[in-house]
C-alpha cells in the first residue's frame, strides 16, 4: 500500500478532498495538480473536475530564471565572469561527508528514480523476427541534489499521503550559473554540483538514500527491468471534441448547415434535465501529468547512458523530460527471491576492476551485429 | 505453383481492382501498409528520375566524391528531416545499428524501378524460407524504418510485398537488374496490364559494373481504362502513355496543379535534411561502409573462384 501510496501524483482524475480549509482548497486546486503539493487530510475518494494543471510554478517557490536585463559587459568582464565560474565549479566536488552508510535492498525498498529525455522512437527486433518500437531515453546528467528524512516531510507536509517517504530532488542537465538567480543557485550548495536545469522529487524509503552529489546513470536500471514513465502530454491547445474527444461531428454535406464538427446533443430531458457532469466538450488538450507503467527496458547504451524500454508511447513530445521509475506494478516488480537490484544505486567504484561494456541486450533482443534469422525445420 | 502457393499463405489483406496489396505477416508488424508519417525517399534526396551525376558537385571540398554518392546510393540513412523529432544521439545509435546490420546483410544499391528477389525467413513456408522476385516500385522510411515495395504478377494475381530493409527476417537481396524508371513512385503500375509488372522468378542476373552508370529505362507504360486507384492525370507522371481522358479531367487537374511549389524555398528546407547535415552524417558512416564495401569484394572473389572450379 504504501509503495502504491507514492504514485499519487499530478495528473490524477480523482483526489481526497475533505476537511481541507477554504483557502488550502483553493490553493490545491490551483497547484497541488501540477506541483505534487498535496494538502488532503482524510481519504474519501472524490471525483476532482478542474481545468488542466497549469504550468506556472508555485508562488512561494524559489525563483529560478535570473531575467534582468543583461548588463553590457566588456570582453573583460564577460572573461573574468567565465573564469570565476569555471574556477567555483570546474573542481570536481568531493562529497561533503563521508559516504553514507547502505542498506540491503528488501522487496518493500523504494529507489529513486531518473529524470531522462526522450530522444526518439525506433524499431527493434526480436530473436523471434517480431518487430515492436522502443523509445530511446537518455538519463540527462543527472545528480542527487536533496534528500529530506520523512520526519521533516511529515512535518512540513502535514496530511501528507506518503508520511513514510523521504524525499529525494534529483537535477537534470548542468547549466551555466549565470542564467539563476542566486535563491536558485542557493539549491545545489549542499550538494555541490553545478545548478541544473530542471529538478524533479522522488519518494523514497529510507534505506534507499542517495547521498546529495552523487551522480545518477543508466545503469541504475538493468536490463530486463520493468519501469514506469511519467511526463507531461503533448499540448495540443484548445481543441474541439473531434479531435480531443474523438467524436464523430457531422455530415461534410447532404445539407448539413453549420454541423461539422460540433458535438450534438449534450443531456436527456426527464428528471436530469440538464448537462451531467463530466460531459465530454471542448477545451484544452494535452500538457497533462500522465504515466505509462511497466514498460520493459530491452538495450542499454551504457556510453550514451539511453535506456530503450519497450513502446512509442511514452507521453510527451521529442526531447521533453521523463521521470523513470521502478514500476508498482506487482507482477512486474522485482521479486524477494530474484536478483536485486544496484542499491541504492549504481556506483562506479563499486565495478572499478569490471568492464562494462557499451551495449547490454536482453536476451531474447535481436542484435544488429548477428546473422539473420533462421527457422529450424520442425520434425 | 510452388512458388504461389508459399506465397498466398503469407499473404493477408486487401482485394483492390484485381491486386492483392500483402504483408509479409512474419516480416511487417507495424501493421501500417503504407504509414504516411514515415518521410518519402523523394523528400530526404534528389528526385530519382534526375540521372545521377557522373561527379557529384559537394559544396563542401573535404567531402570525397564516393561520400557525396552515398545520397543516392542509400537515402534512408539520412534521418527523419522533420527537424521537431531530430536527435544527434538517436540518430547516431540508429545509424550504428543500420551500419552493423549491413556488415551482415548486403542490402545493393537499388532504385524504384530495379528488379530485386528477396529471400526471407518464412516459419510458415516449406524450407523456412520464402523467395520472391518482383519490381521495386516505392520505397520510403528513415533510418531502421526503411521499405521497399515488390511487385510481381503469379497467376494472373497482382502480388506485392513490403519487406522492411533492416528486418533481420531478409535472408538475402538480390539485385537481378539494376535500372531506374521515368518516375520516383511506380504505383501506376497497379492500374497497367498485368504484363508491365510480370518478371520471371528464375530471371537470370543483369550484371552491371560497379560504377557505371545506372540506366534509365524509358519505357511508358500503357495504363488500363479507369476506374483507377489514383488519378493519374493529377501526378504529372513520365512514364505512362497518353491517358486518353476527357478534357474535363485534365482542366481540373490544371486548376489543382501547384506548380509554384517548386519555388517555395522554405518547403524543400523542411522536408529535406540541409547538405551540411548530410555531409556529417556520411562521414560518419564513411569509414564503415569502406569496410562492408572491401568485405564484399572479397566475398564476391572467393565467391567466383569456387564457381571457377
Amino acid at each position: 500500500m504504501a509503495a502504491s501510496m507514492r504514485r499519487l501524483l499530478p495528473g490524477n482524475c480523482g483526489r481526497f478532498i475533505q476537511n481541507v480549509l477554504p483557502n488550502e482548497r483553493l490553493l490545491e486546486s490551483r497547484y497541488s495538480k501540477s506541483h505534487g503539493n498535496t494538502f488532503q487530510r482524510t481519504l474519501p475518494y472524490v471525483q476532482f473536475r478542474m481545468t488542466h494543471s497549469p504550468n506556472t510554478p508555485a508562488p512561494w517557490w524559489t525563483k529560478k530564471l535570473d531575467t534582468s536585463a543583461p548588463e553590457d559587459l566588456t570582453s573583460d568582464n564577460e572573461a573574468f565572469l567565465q573564469d570565476m565560474v569555471e574556477e567555483k565549479y570546474s573542481v570536481d566536488s568531493p562529497l561533503k561527508e563521508g559516504p553514507w552508510e547502505r542498506a540491503d535492498w528488501t522487496p518493500r525498498s523504494v529507489r529513486c528514480g531518473l529524470i531522462c529525455r526522450k530522444i526518439g522512437v525506433i524499431p527493434q527486433w526480436l530473436n523471434n523476427g517480431k518487430k515492436f518500437y522502443t523509445t530511446l531515453l537518455q538519463v540527462a546528467d543527472n545528480h542527487v541534489i536533496r534528500y529530506t528524512p520523512p520526519e521533516i516531510n511529515r512535518e512540513r507536509r502535514r496530511g501528507s499521503r506518503t508520511p513514510n517517504f523521504g524525499i529525494q530532488v534529483v537535477g537534470a542537465d548542468s547549466a551555466d550559473p549565470r542564467l539563476f538567480k542566486a535563491e536558485y543557485l542557493g539549491l545545489f550548495q549542499e550538494a555541490g554540483v553545478m545548478p541544473k536545469h530542471h529538478l524533479s522529487r522522488f519518494f523514497v524509503t529510507r534505506d534507499a538514500v542517495i547521498q546529495p552529489g552523487t551522480q545518477l546513470n543508466a545503469m541504475h536500471f538493468s536490463v530486463g527491468d520493468f519501469v514506469d514513465c511519467q511526463a507531461r502530454t503533448i499540448d495540443h491547445g484548445y481543441q474541439g471534441v473531434v479531435k480531443k474527444w474523438g467524436m464523430k461531428g457531422g455530415p461534410a454535406s447532404h445539407g448539413a448547415t453549420k454541423f461539422h464538427r460540433k458535438m450534438g446533443a449534450t443531456g436527456g430531458g426527464g428528471n436530469m434535465a440538464r448537462i451531467w457532469p463530466g460531459k465530454k466538450m471542448p477545451g484544452h488538450m494535452g500538457n497533462e501529468w500522465r504515466i505509462l507503467k511497466g514498460l520493459k527496458i530491452w538495450r542499454i547504451n551504457t556510453k550514451y547512458n539511453v535506456l530503450y524500454v519497450h513502446g512509442p508511447c511514452v507521453p510527451g513530445p521529442h526531447h521533453c523530460y521523463v521521470r523513470v521509475m521502478d514500476t508498482i506494478l506487482p507482477l512486474r516488480k522485482r521479486k524477494g527471491d530474484g536478483p536485486k537490484p544496484p542499491f541504492p544505486t549504481w556506483f562506479a567504484d563499486d565495478y572499478k576492476d569490471q568492464e562494462i561494456p557499451e551495449e547490454i541486450f536482453d536476451e531474447s533482443l535481436h542484435r544488429f551485429t548477428a546473422s539473420s534469422i533462421e527457422f529450424e525445420e520442425e520434425k | 505453383m510452388a512458388a504461389s502457393i508459399a506465397l498466398a499463405r503469407q499473404i493477408t489483406r486487401v482485394n483492390i481492382n484485381n491486386t492483392k496489396i500483402c504483408r509479409l505477416s512474419t516480416v511487417c508488424t507495424d501493421g501500417a501498409f503504407c504509414n504516411a508519417s514515415l518521410k518519402r525517399y523523394s523528400d530526404v534526396a534528389p528526385s530519382r528520375s534526375d540521372p545521377e551525376p557522373d561527379v557529384v558537385e559537394s559544396h563542401n571540398e573535404t567531402l570525397s566524391n564516393a561520400q557525396a554518392h552515398y545520397r543516392y546510393i542509400f537515402p534512408e540513412i539520412l534521418p527523419n528531416p522533420d527537424s521537431t523529432r531530430r536527435n544527434k544521439v538517436c540518430e547516431m545509435l540508429e545509424r550504428n545499428d543500420m551500419m552493423n546490420r549491413r556488415s551482415v546483410l548486403e542490402i545493393p544499391e537499388f532504385y524504384v524501378g530495379s528488379i530485386l528477389a528477396v529471400t526471407a525467413s518464412d516459419k510458415y513456408a516449406a524450407g523456412n524460407t520464402s523467395r520472391f522476385v518482383g519490381i521495386c516500385i516505392d520505397r520510403g522510411g528513415c533510418g531502421l524504418r526503411a521499405w521497399f515495395i515488390l511487385r510481381n504478377v503469379i497467376d494472373d494475381q497482382g502480388i506485392e510485398i513490403m519487406y522492411e530493409m533492416y528486418s533481420p527476417m531478409i535472408r538475402e537481396i538480390q539485385m537481378l537488374k539494376l535500372e531506374k524508371r521515368l518516375d520516383e513512385s511506380l504505383l501506376y503500375l497497379r492500374d497497367a496490364p498485368n504484363e508491365y509488372s510480370t518478371f520471371d522468378f528464375d530471371m537470370a542476373e543483369v550484371p552491371h559494373v560497379a560504377g557505371d552508370h545506372v540506366p534509365i529505362n524509358p519505357l511508358k507504360v500503357k495504363l488500363r481504362s479507369r476506374p483507377w486507384l489514383e488519378r493519374y492525370e493529377r501526378q504529372d507522371l513520365k512514364g505512362v502513355e497518353d491517358l486518353g481522358l476527357a478534357q474535363k479531367f485534365y482542366d481540373r487537374a490544371k486548376q489543382l496543379a501547384t506548380p509554384w511549389e517548386k519555388y517555395d524555398i522554405m518547403k524543400q528546407y523542411r522536408a529535406t535534411v540541409t547538405a551540411e547535415d548530410q555531409d556529417e552524417v556520411f562521414r560518419d558512416i564513411h569509414e564503415k561502409q569502406q569496410q562492408i564495401e572491401q568485405a564484399r569484394i572479397v566475398r564476391r572473389r572467393r565467391k567466383k573462384l569456387q564457381s571457377n572450379r
